[in-house]
């Protein structure tokens, strides 16, 4: 796989998921930047531990819920290192999956739904809007959105969350339509249950007990599990795919 | 015919004459080896050749029916159009060899251009120049009184073109049409066709045979062309400027001389045609415009001027055409270029990628195709070889004056705009000089019986006999019968 010098964002990549495709972009020898709302220590590292592999990274902090500073990023980006192949839209607002202090669907307030829709997909958009022209002007570019398996299999119902991510998936594919002709994919991976990440530390032993047990392979994915398939999007290998949705979670849903 | 040798003439000629003196051009590829042998000619050679065709014209060609010589040129045409046809699969294997374009794309214009030779077309393409086109037969009467005829010459010195496949048989079936002997002079980069269309024309009747020639010389040998000349009644010249003048040098004033020199040709695509659902076919169809044979023929967009205020904006529509561009490119892959042609495009790429205003999208590993982007309209003819200007427009009437400076090289205007504006704007493109006005998509397909060059094709070709009625009255008198 050839991700050499590919501008690769990702989003939320101080932690969990996003670093650890941060960082296997960075051993592809992609150059990675590795944007994070907060956590500028931890963003830094993930930086170090590309560098100390030999790789090529940067961290840059942008709220990717606000149009402007996501705008000024890419704009950043490109005047710095003059263009963006790659973006993952990774970041997600923040949400604790405990299925025992989960709300019920009779609980869930519209502001709920609000907030993770505003999250979810406004910060997916934000950042593909603001990458758009650049890569219509490139004649190509890959796109890939992090979903969740729970839009199909709904094992623990986190309504609010669930919901927006099968709006990111819907927001997905009518992109692919009309990105297609510039010669630009878009492409979302839906992973199970990844533990260990700082979302996950509440989602406890039994359920994750239980959903190993459902699953073919046997176990719940680990972040590292995660990243093939965004690599992949991101590869030559899947130059002609796009508007598709790669399940990661052992074999736990299958369409 | 895979991986054997294989020997043809690169040249037709009239089945009593002998010649003596040959040379040879191998080519090889994949498929195995051709031997194309090539005459060595002399202005006697020249001087029989024009002799027995004229002959042979006046005895045989002269004396057939017009529906006669249609439905044999028909036979030849439904020869090539089946795919098993041995002329045409020896077409298709060498012609991608001897010029260098895309066999597939040989394969599908050869066959598409072919198709317009049916008989249907070319009575459509007769009845498009004359009322009556037995006009070509014998004496027909005229309405106000008084009976004419229509004589082709007796012969036709063809100087064909060599940048598109097939052209050459355009210009001897409306020979054939006129009933004229002919002699054609190959270009360099495509002797072949013309010449295995002239044996498909023998084995469909090998005396109308005899009233052709097809013959290569370097073009501007005037011990060949001298008597060439001399012999034809009419000359028909294909080329650039520079040779198209050369040639008209060589022939006396009292000669008909049509000729059919450099000509530039452009898109126009109105804001109607920018919405979302309609604009890719657009792209799509004028992408194949630029590409089909590398953009060599005359008919090919060179330049695209695109009007803003659609829901795709002129920028997005070059993004989009650089797409197509290069999928008709995966498709149909850009021949070899010579190296002058490849660094004109370089020069060109850096011209504008050096001018802020204009963007470059162009192949990232070659120069197999190139679009370059402009904000404001102007008129700049490309390199060619698969390079298109897209222009962008506040309103296509905009572009007229930028027009007026090459009047005299513009030739077809593929546009897509809606029907309320088609009529104006072809209005103004005709004052603009502009002798074609048809469908993006279209332009590398001109009809049968078009006017060539804002010309008639047969009618320039014939001069007219009218017997008078006062000659008709007059005869009456001498009736021994009359009372």
């Amino acid at each position: 796989m050839d991700l050499k010098g590919k501008i690769t964002l990702v989003t939320g990549a101080s932690r969990g998921i996003g670093a650890e495709i941060a960082k296997a972009f960075g051993e592809e020898g992609a150059f990675v930047i590795v944007n994070y709302l907060q956590n500028e220590a931890k963003a830094a590292t993930v930086v170090d531990h590309i560098e100390n592999q030999g790789g090529e990274s940067t961290a840059m902090q942008a709220d990717v819920t606000d149009e402007q500073s996501v705008q000024d990023m890419v704009a950043k980006i490109v005047d710095s290192f003059g263009a963006i192949d790659v973006i993952v839209n990774n970041a997600l607002p923040s949400y604790t999956f405990n299925p025992k202090k989960r709300k019920a669907a009779w609980d869930m307030k519209w502001e709920d739904y609000q907030k993770q829709i505003e999250g979810s997909i406004g910060g997916a958009f934000n950042v593909c809007k603001a990458v758009m022209p650049y890569m219509k002007e490139q004649n190509g570019g890959r796109m890939i959105n992090l979903l969740t398996n729970l839009i199909d299999l709904p094992l623990v119902p986190y309504h609010d969350y669930t919901t927006a991510k099968a709006g990111l998936l819907g927001y997905s594919r009518n992109l692919a339509v009309d990105l297609g002709p510039f010669g630009i994919t878009v492409n979302c991976v839906a992973p199970g249950l990844t533990y260990p990440t700082d979302s996950s530390l509440e989602t406890k032993e039994d359920v994750r007990e239980e959903i190993a047990r459902l699953t073919p392979m046997g176990k719940v994915a680990s972040p590292e599990d995660i990243t093939g398939s965004v690599l992949f999007f991101a590869s030559d290998w899947a130059s002609f795919i796009t508007g598709q949705c790669i399940h990661v979670d052992g074999g736990l849903v299958m369409k | 015919m895979r991986n054997e040798q294989q020997e043809i003439e690169a040249y037709f000629i009239p089945d009593t004459i002998q010649l003596t003196s040959f040379t040879t051009r191998e080519l090889e590829s994949k498929q195995g080896k051709l031997i194309l042998k090539y005459p060595v000619l002399s202005g006697e050679d020249i001087q029989c050749i024009t002799e027995t065709i004229k002959a042979n014209q006046k005895n045989y060609l002269d004396k057939l029916q017009t529906t006669e010589v249609i439905d044999l040129v028909d036979a030849a045409v439904q020869k090539w159009l089946d795919p098993d046809y041995h002329w045409r699969q020896l077409a298709e294997t060498w012609l991608p060899v001897i010029t260098g374009y895309d066999a597939e794309m040989i394969r599908l214009e050869l066959k598409r251009f072919l198709r317009t030779f049916r008989k249907k077309e070319l009575l459509r393409f007769l009845v498009e120049e004359f009322d009556d086109p037995a006009v070509l037969d014998d004496f027909r009467p005229r309405k106000k009184g008084g009976l004419s005829k229509a004589y082709g010459p007796d012969l036709i010195l063809h100087f064909f073109s060599g940048n598109v496949p097939g052209l050459p048989v355009w210009n001897l079936v409306m020979g054939l049409l006129v009933k004229s002997g002919q002699l054609g002079k190959t270009s360099s980069s495509e002797p072949l066709l013309p010449v295995l269309f002239a044996k498909s024309l023998e084995e469909v009747d090998p005396e109308l045979a005899k009233t052709l020639a097809v013959l290569p010389w370097k073009g501007g040998e005037d011990q060949l062309e001298h008597p060439a000349i001399q012999a034809a009644e009419a000359v028909v010249a294909y080329g650039s400027s520079e040779s198209v003048e050369n040639i008209r040098k060589g022939v006396p004033a009292h000669k008909r001389f049509l000729s059919y020199g450099h000509k530039i040709s452009f898109a126009m695509v109105g804001k109607e045609a920018l919405t979302l659902d309609l604009c890719r076919e657009s792209v799509h169809s004028l992408a194949e415009d630029v590409s089909v044979y590398d953009q060599q023929g005359c008919v090919s967009p060179q330049i695209i001027y695109v009007e803003q205020g659609g829901s795709v904006s002129p920028r997005e529509f070059a993004q989009l055409l650089a797409n197509e561009m290069d999928h008709y490119n995966r498709k149909k892959p850009r021949g070899p270029l010579l190296e002058s042609e490849a660094l004109a495009i370089q020069s060109f790429r850096s011209q504008h990628e050096f001018q802020i205003e204009s963007s470059v999208y162009g192949h990232p590993d070659d120069t197999s195709w190139t679009v370059v982007y402009h904000p404001e309209p102007d008129f700049e003819p490309s390199p060619l070889n698969r390079t298109v200007h897209v222009f962008s427009c506040t309103h296509l009437e905009q572009v007229y004056p930028k027009l007026s400076s090459y009047r005299q090289y513009l030739q077809t205007a593929g546009v897509a705009v809606g029907p309320d504006r088609l009529f104006k704007l072809s209005e103004d493109l005709g004052k603009a000089g502009v002798s074609r006005v048809c469908a993006v998509g279209k332009m590398a397909q001109a009809p049968s019986g078009w006017h060539h060059d804002g010309q008639f094709n047969l009618l320039n070709l014939i001069r007219w006999t009218d017997i008078e009625t006062s000659a008709e009255q007059h005869a009456e008198q001498y009736d021994e019968d009359s009372e």
